[in-house]
């Protein structure tokens, strides 16, 4: 058989390292054989490619040190910085958590999830309690770092391509030649400033009419954190050739300008080109979630399903938003949903767990939980354990609960809730300093949540420490605005110290 | 001369005061209170039975504006005041009936013009008997006295000649039958309620019967030209509130609160089974009112109740005080309903519906209440109050009740929807499933429970043994271990914060000690000796942590606080160590 033939259908079967096998081999014959340059090009490639679409993770300088904000105040409802702000107004704190950001937890680990914009540098360069990695200094580095130090590792002989040595006006002629290399620089290399000068040359070099090359521009501008650039490059690509991607791409770029509402303006317009894409409706859903209008993302992800009722996200989506509108019989069922998919982890099984013990299905609640436990990692354990600890509270068994939370504790030494939690019990079972010891190691670690605060404050309260108390009460209210108990504290404690 | 006095209590809004007569000594009720044109000239007059001080001096006031036109002496106690037509004659003047005792006094013109008697009742042809007897001079006082008593026992319902015998003593007896013995037996009964009906035709000025309820739990209704009794109705108990709508001739309806705290509609009908349906209310009644179709009823609980013209409630608000007395507002010009309630707190409040839309403040206790058109004004109130005074309130013309915008009333949050989400098709058929497979589903997870605290208690017997918590289990060293790590890298900073969580143990002779893989990582600092845990604070030991490696790898860090002496740590803290940045300058 040809063995180009044969690389070229490993190739398209996705087994891309026996495909640069082979092409090495013909390479060794014929240094001149493009085909076989191409070919292993697209294959290296295609070992770490990800979709740059969906992999968006913003790096602390580009949070910190951004100057592209356009208001600092910016007006309620507008911004994805100032969560909570909108008109509608999102669920309530105190039914669904939030994440470090103040947003609702979202029922899908998406990158920016977790931490979403820090406040202080602090809170910045401190790693999020279930993102077990650190934020990205910026996002030309990071995750991409780690995904270009993968593919360096398979070829310990040196680089496939010496970029340093490559003539790009050359190769930007060439237009067979120069989109599997850009490709390679850009997802391989991992090199934006190569990538972003051989597209330049490569647009030139057709005159400015090809829609691909600027939308690939843009992505360079996009790493680059050039985006009034890579804005420029998307319009003028979407004005030559309505695509997808390249909506998706202007869209993400008006998520990082802070412009949610011209985000959304953006992908309507591409849905009125390509109705019913779900990556669309995706896009919109999740500004939506983030601008905690939940009714909006979840009529969202429902438009999703319609058109593609595999789509987890959207199903997860759903489910989560379900289980905290206290409906947690439909949320199980998105759920099963999920398992006849074939999902199959720890956290769906830990969620199957929840849905059924709130929905009075006592018989499957625990073999949920067991079969989560078996299936969860060093990162999900302790979450499992929590949930377990939850229901052994709602089954009023405070020892069960106490060893649960404790579990949770030993499995990730950073579970604020857990800390929360056990701080409770200790108070109940009279241990109050420990009590005390536990809230403040919950608000250390997050200080975003407003549960230990008032805790704390509760119990200081109590003991006589007004001072701390009204601190913490204040931190409460901050995270919490609405939150009645700490209000009051606060206005009982504020009397008080008025009082002579 | 009555004390003018136009200092309002309190600065109302809706309310002009126009008249406080505080030594107008009116000692009266709702019931003896009316409105009403009686000379037929446009201007209304206040008619009050006054009851005097209680036993004599009851008078009827008529008031024509701030002035007390006449006054005219009543015998007996007053249960009720009504104003009806009894002609046609012209010019249209009403008659005022004054309900007394078993009588109806009816004055014309402000002139007494006649006097009603209730029919008498059937006496007991025993006691007939005795007083027959006792007119011979054939039977002994003591005796008599005796079977009376005999007779009251057996619950039979004596005169009131007999029970006034009843009470005496033995010595009184002889005198009293003697001044009593000659004059006929008569069994009455009392007014205790007073109402009109319209005859045949609606009009404002159309000729109206009177509607009595009696203490022998019955209803009558009087003709107005002739006093004949028109219907008679049996009541289970003592009528003591009524309200009538309706035509005599056609259809009418009579709703009626009685003594046993029931309240019963009446309808035109067969004579005998009007009964048509009863209200049983928790209390006895202190008020009650009929608007549109809807029954309000104040009872001694401090409840304001609505029900349906059917008898069905629809709804209970409980007022801040006693219920003196209702009255119904019924503001034609601004299509104005709503139940004035007279409270023991000195207010009267204003109730649209159930919503609280006005409270007056007044100066005393508000016994007696109208609302009406009182001389040329047309929503005037007229209050009496207990120590005697007179209020007159005028309803300003520009006032707006508004729904619920009162704090007093309930609190507006009542009345907001919660979104609470609808119970799903699916919750239902799970509620069924649990119905049927309720033991099953126990037993099951009864099971699971138990291996599950086996498996935790496993689990934490485990995490014990390896010290792998980062709270210490032992009694004797109750630390708190949290770690964190700080930076992006190649260099960290690792933040060991510790606490004895004790409430009066000191910790000492602690070290902290790290456990790391050396090829990934340096530690500047690989041992840190503890001082002395004083309780309740939190100590801070940091370290600096290069990273070795630029490959993206990162791995665990393991924190342990060790005792001297001791082999296995106190407590172990596990940090995942985040992937290090490249050094960005190279």
């Amino acid at each position: 058989m040809d063995p180009l033939f044969l690389a070229y259908s490993y190739f398209r079967r996705r087994k891309f390292k026996e495909s640069a096998d082979i092409c090495t081999k013909l390479l060794e014959k014929n240094p001149y054989d493009q085909a076989a340059w191409t070919l292993k090009t697209r294959a290296l490639t295609g070992q770490v490619y990800v979709d740059e679409v969906d992999v968006d993770e913003e790096g602390i300088a580009e949070m910190l040190m951004d100057d592209n904000a356009i208001a600092n105040v910016s007006r309620p409802g507008t911004s994805l910085r100032k969560p909570g702000t909108s008109s509608q107004g999102g669920p309530s704190q105190g039914v669904r958590p939030t994440s470090q950001s103040g947003r609702p937890l979202s029922g899908f680990v998406r990158p920016g999830t977790q931490g979403g914009r820090p406040g202080t540098m602090e809170q910045a360069i401190r790693t999020p309690r279930t993102a077990h990695t650190a934020r990205p200094v910026t996002s030309s580095s990071g995750r991409f770092v780690r995904l270009g130090t993968a593919s360096m590792l398979s070829t310990p002989d040196g680089p496939f391509i010496n970029l340093a040595r490559l003539n790009f006006s050359k190769y930007a002629a060439r237009p067979n030649l120069a989109k599997a290399l850009f490709e390679y620089i850009f997802h391989h290399e991992n090199d934006i400033r190569n990538a972003l000068e051989l597209a330049a040359l490569a647009t030139e070099a057709n005159q400015y009419k090809d829609w691909w090359w600027k939308v690939q521009l843009a992505k360079c501008y996009y790493r680059l954190g050039m985006y009034r650039d890579a804005e420029t490059q998307l319009k003028s690509a979407i004005k030559q050739q309505e695509m997808v991607d390249t909506f998706l791409h202007l869209g993400k770029v008006y998520v990082r300008l802070d412009q949610p509402l011209t985000a959304v303006e953006t992908y309507k317009q591409g849905l009125e080109k390509f109705p019913g894409e779900t990556t669309l409706l995706t896009g919109m859903a999740r500004i939506y979630e983030g601008l905690t209008e939940m009714d909006n993302a979840v009529k969202l992800y429902k438009d999703v399903l319609h058109f593609d009722n595999m789509h987890v996200e959207a199903v997860a989506c759903i489910a989560t938003h379900h289980f905290y509108t206290d409906q947690p019989e439909v949320a199980l069922k998105f759920y099963r949903r999920l398992l006849q998919m074939g999902v199959y982890n720890a956290e769906l099984f830990n969620n199957l767990g929840l849905c059924c013990f709130y929905a009075q299905q006592y018989d499957m609640t625990l073999t949920c939980f067991e079969r989560a436990l078996s299936l969860a990692d060093e990162a999900t354990v302790s979450d499992v354990w929590f949930n377990l600890g939850h229901l052994a509270l709602g089954i009023c068994d405070h020892n069960l609960a106490y060893q649960c939370f404790r579990l949770a504790l030993s499995n990730n030494n950073d579970h604020a809730e857990a800390y929360n939690n056990l701080g409770v019990l200790e108070l109940k079972r009279g241990h109050v300093e420990a009590a005390r010891a536990f809230f403040q190691a919950a608000f250390v670690i997050a200080p975003h949540m407003y549960e230990p605060h008032y805790n704390f404050a509760a119990l200081a309260d109590q003991l006589g420490d007004l001072q701390s108390s009204y601190v913490s009460a204040r931190r409460a209210v901050e995270n919490y605005p609405n939150h009645t108990d700490s209000q009051e504290l606060l206005k009982q404690l504020r009397q008080h110290f008025s009082l002579l | 001369m009555p004390a003018m006095d136009e200092q309002p209590l309190e600065a109302n809004d809706k309310w002009l005061d126009a008249y406080n007569d505080r030594v107008a000594s009116l000692y009266t009720f709702t019931q003896c209170m009316t409105l009403s044109d009686i000379q037929a000239d446009g201007d209304y007059k206040l008619i009050i039975a006054d009851l005097g001080t209680g036993s004599y001096d009851m008078k009827l006031k008529v008031y024509k504006n701030t002035n007390l036109m006449s006054e005219h002496t009543i015998i007996d106690l007053p249960t009720g005041v009504v104003t009806f037509y009894m002609d046609t004659l012209e010019p249209r003047t009403p008659a005022i009936a004054v309900a007394s005792g078993p009588y109806i006094y009816v004055y014309k013109n402000l002139r007494p013009y006649f006097k009603f008697t209730l029919p008498p009742l059937d006496i007991h042809p025993v006691e007939q008997d005795l007083w027959d007897q006792a007119k011979m001079d054939q039977v002994n006082p003591l005796v008599m006295r005796e079977t009376l008593e005999n007779l009251r026992m057996e619950g039979s319902v004596l005169t009131v000649r007999s029970l006034r015998m009843l009470q005496l003593d033995a010595s009184d007896l002889d005198p009293f039958v003697q001044v009593h013995k000659a004059s006929a037996l008569k069994r009455q009964t009392v007014i205790t309620c007073l109402g009109t009906l319209k005859k045949s035709l609606a009009d404002d000025d159309a000729i109206s019967c009177l509607v009595l309820g009696t203490e022998n739990k019955a209803i009558y209704i009087l003709d107005p030209e002739a006093f004949t009794v028109l219907a008679t109705m049996e009541l289970p108990s003592v009528p003591v509130f009524l309200s009538v709508n309706g035509l005599f001739d056609v259809e009418y309806r009579i709703v009626t609160s009685c003594r046993n705290g029931c309240v019963y509609t009446l309808k035109r009908g067969a004579s005998e089974g009007v009964v048509k349906h009863c209200i049983e209310l928790k209390s006895q009644p202190v008020g009650m009112e009929r608007i549109n179709k809807n029954i309000y009823v104040g009872t001694m609980d401090q409840m304001l109740h609505c029900f349906t013209a059917k008898g069905k409630k629809l709804w209970t608000v409980k007022m801040p005080s006693t219920i003196m007395t209702l009255e119904a507002i019924d503001f034609k010009p601004k299509g104005f309903k709503a139940v004035a309630v007279a409270l023991a707190n000195r207010q009267v409040q204003l109730y649209k519906e159930k919503y609280l839309v006005d409270v007056i403040h007044t100066e005393d206790v508000v016994t007696g209440l109208r609302f009406g058109r009182f001389a040329r004004e047309e929503g005037t109130m007229v209050m009496t109050t207990k120590s005697g005074s007179l209020f007159v309130k005028i309803l300003k013309r520009s006032a707006k009740f508004e729904e619920r915008d009162l704090a007093a009333g309930p609190p507006s949050a009542q009345n907001v929807k919660l979104n609470v989400p609808k119970k799903t098709k699916l919750f239902v058929d799970q509620t069924l499933r649990e119905r049927e497979n309720a033991v099953s589903m126990h037993r099951t997870f009864q099971r699971d429970l138990y291996l599950l605290r086996l498996n935790v208690a496993r689990e934490y017997a485990k995490a014990l043994d390896n010290s792998m918590n980062p709270i210490s289990s032992d009694p004797t060293e109750p630390l708190k271990l949290s770690a964190q790590i700080q930076g992006i890298g190649p260099t960290f900073k690792l933040t060991v914060n510790l606490q004895n969580t004790s409430l009066t143990q000191a910790s000492s002779n602690l070290f902290i000690t790290f456990e790391f893989d050396d090829r990934l990582y340096s530690f500047r600092k690989k041992f840190i000796q503890v001082p002395m845990l004083v309780p309740g604070l939190n100590y801070i030991f940091d370290t600096f942590i290069d990273c070795q490696n630029d490959k993206g790898v990162s791995d665990n860090v393991k924190v342990f606080v060790l005792k001297q002496g001791k082999s296995v740590p106190l407590i172990t803290g596990v940090i995942s160590m985040p992937v290090a940045e490249t050094v960005i300058m190279s």
